[in-house]
């Protein structure tokens, strides 16, 4: 009975089938961890239209078909991060990836790679933001400036030279692109280091000196092998490789000048 | 599976000085000046997203602060208080132009990319409703760049203790104060209490009430919820700002700065129509405040009128007209705009450099809230509010570009400020007696998940919300339509006690937390569709056309509040509107506007 | 950030085994790599050369003859396949190692750094097969 008006209850909400003729197969790996004890694929055939998402696809899943379905998502325009996951074993932001290009074979959608899944496409992330509050990611000064004395002098240049490297959104796809974090999670990792170095770049800062320790350590970026996916995948064209192969050079020179120069002299 | 709550209730408790809900731009804001204040004080910030995802990061366009030496605070403050149409705290603003630059400033030492003059001084652009250049911006993601920077920024002090992904349930308040607030963790679905001796909701607007918005999925209306049931008024709830050009269907923002930059809009006949609704002369670079560069409800409603008269273009997703950005060519664009060139490409398939961009009007902001003061104090002792959530008074009837931003900076660091002096000057609360009030607050909020028996869907209850909400509340009103909008409300209210959570279980349940933000919305929705009934005149963004189409200054220029009254419709009354030196007058753009300004100078020196 | 309580979560770690085969970027990785294979063999076939030249002109003259068996032949053409796979995958991930190249106040672009890299690599084997040429001729 209760089923029933709950059944009646969908078909009303629904879009009209009239407007939606195509539908798709989308695959979701769903993980409960009350009631699974591995991750398991369930199928859902979604109505759709060409300018769908595969956000909106789960959306889909979510009001209508089950509800149950547990996914992050906010901005809807690939800026607050919330969104990635592997669609096709390639990660991406769900909100900026379209049904039409996977119509009509379908689309396999699992939470994003080398993170533990904490249900479904929810992934636990605390280690992301541990590293992200590890790399002193804020203004040293080189120079302290009162407010009194207005903005720092930065030409148009300066700040195209990190610009880019301030442009994550941290949404993880690269560490999801990155198989050295999925063999060992103690690497800093590429989002982190583009941080990092966004930092060391900035006309204004003065903390280099400091960060430089993590990106020598066992933990930095030798862990990198220039597989150079994570800047393929990154959807804000940060470049996460880059910002790891030049701090390699940049940590070889530091590495060399300490024989040329006694201990806390070479910058 | 074991049903979260069942049997014994079990809350943690977590003793903080200050609480903050909502860590966007005005939370973070809070936190570090709290933190700043006195790094001895325990500070909790709380939000039910990782801090970045926070919708202060798809802010766009630009912050406001006086830069140039041919601009004034006066000029911001006419500005601000005209385009609010006279519904500002006039002292509120007069302080918030005062500090917007010091805050701009700030945020430039904590590292916040600004674009910068060749000289290396920061620039400024162009914005709706501005008299002179004043939006500070980072190229077209200005808000995503403070959001970034104030949270990275936040991790410098160590008194900030973070709950992230911590969804708020409820404020508890004992002895005529609030003293904490209980909070759910969502991966694990336990309960703490966060004790504090002062409270700081910064959790954002309500647009999700409406079906084609330009909001995040997490802007819910959650903080000015929990402050209206324990009964803080909320004010100016009518006020709903449309902007003018978003994507259709989606209702994804594409940024006043299109115009600040020199976009123009243009209808099905390629004709700038802006010109016959009292914005023009059309120049070939629009002048500030007039055409493209008019407040965003003149625009929007504008957009209506249009479409009424048939001019504008059908597409599948509704009337659209044209953003046309191509004389700026790609260089430019690419420099100024890059993520509104990437939206049009990616999600509409359209170059702007070669073909105008479609878009329409959706829902963009709540110039009302929570009921505060000039020191974004509550009337609830221990409670302040700052950013979207709040009315502080700066908004009036229309919100303009770039005053948003400013605000949270501005309020936050005062809301910070006050709640740190609060909380040194109270003693901690009674620990028993708080948990008491926490399990009852728990045991409502899994309430939702044990009951068996529901039968209205989330999402069924939700798009009717929605759908009424644009039907009554949209650009130009009606009584009875928003009388019936106010009855579905009441209507969708009572099926709400009926609503099913699908989901069980404990872990990451957003079906549960998608329910109680439901709750959430109804009563600001609810909040919303009164006031808008009961003011019977049109200003700013709430305009009708059934009698009440002039603005009435002897009944109307007022506050509303609205007080919440359970299941029964919200109490509307009246406050007062502070004005201290500008006299409202008439609000006009354009060719008229400058006339108005001469005519203003003129009277003022006689 | 407040550490996470445990209650009912079971965070689950996914199985790294065979994660190189999961992506055709990764497949392509490998191969890259597994490529330089081929690159230290054909070093290590020169190296024996100059043994094999210091041990006399008979020693030399055997190396000589057994470079022209059809084995060795297959062999270099299989080296030659391996090593333009590799410079061409090099040279492809090269623009993400270096840092910024301002030339006249603009950034080189990856393409002109990756292509730039292939011309030079092209360049240096024609005038090298050419000196070679006109030695043996």
């Amino acid at each position: 009975m209760e089923l029933q008006a709950r059944r009646q209850n969908r078909k009303e909400s629904r879009p009209a089938m009239s407007e939606i003729e195509k539908t798709i197969p989308i695959e979701v790996l769903r993980y409960r961890p009350e009631q699974d004890t591995e991750p398991v694929l369930q199928t859902f055939q979604v109505p759709f239209t060409d300018d769908m998402s595969v956000l909106q696809g789960l959306q889909y899943i979510k009001d209508y078909l089950d509800g149950s379905l547990s996914f992050r998502w906010s901005c809807r325009m690939a800026i607050c991060g919330s969104c990635g996951m592997m669609v096709n074993g390639k990660p991406s932001l769900s909100c900026k990836t379209f049904l039409r290009d996977y119509y009509p074979g379908g689309l396999r959608i699992e939470a994003l790679a080398h993170f533990p899944i904490e249900r479904d496409l929810v992934i636990v992330m605390d280690d992301f933001i541990e590293k992200l509050e590890s790399i002193k990611p804020y203004i040293i000064p080189k120079t302290p400036r009162a407010l009194s004395e207005g903005e720092y002098l930065q030409t148009p240049e300066e700040r195209d030279v990190y610009e880019q490297f301030s442009s994550c959104i941290n949404c993880m796809l690269c560490y999801a692109a990155c198989p050295q974090y999925g063999l060992n999670s103690k690497f800093v990792g590429p989002g982190i280091m583009a941080l990092l170095h966004r930092y060391n770049m900035d006309s204004r800062d003065g903390g280099t000196e400091q960060r430089m320790e993590l990106v020598h350590s066992e933990d930095g970026v030798f862990n990198c092998t220039a597989v150079g996916y994570c800047s393929e995948v990154c959807p804000k064209h940060v470049d996460p490789a880059n910002a790891v192969n030049i701090n390699k050079t940049e940590s070889a020179k530091d590495y060399f000048l300490r024989f040329v120069a006694p201990k806390g002299a070479a910058k | 599976m074991r049903v979260v709550g069942q049997g014994e209730m079990h809350v943690e408790v977590f003793e903080a000085d200050i609480a903050i809900v909502g860590a966007g731009g005005a939370g973070l804001r809070a936190a570090i000046a709290a933190a700043e204040t006195d790094p001895v004080l325990k500070i909790a910030l709380i939000s039910k997203v990782y801090p970045m995802r926070s919708h202060t990061v798809a802010a766009e366009g630009g912050s406001a602060g006086v830069v140039q030496a041919h601009d004034s605070l006066d000029h911001h403050f006419n500005d601000t208080v005209g385009g609010g149409d006279w519904l500002c705290e006039q002292d509120v603003v007069e302080y918030f132009v005062a500090q917007c630059t010091e805050e701009m400033v700030q945020l430039e030492h904590w590292g916040c990319p600004w674009s910068r003059k060749p000289d290396g001084h920061i620039n400024v652009r162009a914005f709706g409703g501005m008299k002179i250049e004043r939006t500070w911006f980072a190229a077209d993601k200005t808000g995503f760049h403070m959001l970034h920077t104030l949270f990275q920024t936040s991790i410098k002090y160590p008194s900030i203790q973070r709950f992230d992904e911590f969804f708020c349930v409820d404020l508890v308040v004992e002895d005529g104060r609030v003293q904490g607030v209980v909070v759910l963790e969502t991966a694990t679905g336990q309960f703490t209490l966060i004790k504090a001796k002062s409270v700081i909701i910064a959790t954002g607007g309500a647009g999700r009430v409406f079906r084609e918005n330009t909001n995040g999925g997490i802007v819910t209306g959650d903080g000015m919820a929990m402050a209206y049931r324990h009964g803080v008024p909320l004010r100016d709830m009518e006020f709903v700002q449309y902007h003018p050009t978003c994507m259709p269907g989606t209702g994804l923002l594409f940024t006043e700065a299109c115009r600040g930059e020199g976009g123009l809009l243009l209808n099905k006949d390629g004709y700038r129509y802006l010109q016959d609704y009292g914005l023009g002369p059309a120049e070939d670079k629009p002048r500030n405040k007039a055409m493209e560069l008019g407040p965003r409800d003149r625009l929007s409603q504008a957009f209506w009128y249009e479409q009424q008269k048939g001019r504008t273009i059908e597409g599948p997703h509704g009337s659209v007209v044209h953003l046309d950005l191509r004389h700026l060519g790609e260089a430019y664009l690419r420099e100024r705009l890059p993520q509104i060139y990437e939206l049009a490409e990616e999600f509409l398939g359209v170059d702007p450099a070669h073909t105008p961009i479609p878009v329409r009007p959706a829902v963009h902001y709540t110039m009302g809230g929570i009921l505060v003061d000039g020191n974004c104090a509550a009337p609830l002792a221990g409670l302040y509010a700052a950013g979207e959530c709040s009315s502080v008074g700066i908004h009036g009837a229309n919100r303009l570009g770039s005053n948003s931003l400013a605000e949270l900076c501005v309020f936050g660091k005062v809301a910070g400020i006050e709640a740190a002096k609060f909380a040194k000057a109270v003693a901690p609360g009674n620990t028993a007696s708080l948990l008491k009030k926490a399990a009852d607050s728990q045991r409502q909020a899994e309430q939702l998940v044990t009951r068996s028996n529901g039968t209205e869907r989330i999402a069924t209850l939700r798009k009717e919300m929605a759908q009424t909400m644009e039907d009554g509340c949209g650009i130009y009103r009606l009584g009875d339509t928003m009388q019936a909008t106010c009855n579905k409300i009441d209507e969708l209210k009572q099926r709400f006690k009926n609503v099913n959570v699908e989901d069980k279980s404990s872990v990451w349940n957003t079906d549960w937390l998608l329910a109680i933000e439901l709750g959430y919305q109804l009563d600001v929705a609810q909040a919303m569709a009164y006031s808008a009934i009961n003011r019977k005149e049109s200003r700013g963004a709430h305009q009708r056309l059934d009698g009440f189409e002039a603005r009435d200054d002897v009944n109307f220029l007022k506050h509303s509040q609205a007080h919440y009254a359970g299941d029964g419709a919200p109490r509307i009354d009246y406050g007062e509107v502070k004005i201290t030196k500008s006299r409202p007058g008439t609000r006009a753009y354009g060719a008229a506007g400058e006339k108005a300004e001469q005519e203003r100078k003129q009277a003022s020196h006689v | 950030m407040k550490p996470r309580a445990i209650g009912k979560r079971r965070p689950y770690v996914r199985p790294m085994a065979g994660w190189w085969r999961r992506n055709p970027f990764f497949v392509e990785y490998m191969i890259h790599e597994g490529t330089a294979f081929f690159v230290a063999a054909y070093a290590l076939v020169l190296l024996v050369g100059v043994v094999r030249l210091a041990q006399g002109e008979a020693a030399w003259n055997g190396w000589l003859q057994a470079l022209h068996s059809p084995v060795a032949i297959a062999f270099h053409l299989l080296v030659l396949v391996a090593m333009v796979y590799h410079s061409w995958t090099w040279f492809n991930i090269m623009p993400r190692t270096l840092p910024p190249i301002f030339v006249a106040g603009k950034r080189l672009s990856a393409t002109a750094i990756t292509s730039g890299g292939l011309a030079a690599t092209a360049f240096a084997s024609a005038v090298l097969l050419l000196v070679v040429w006109r030695l043996s001729t």
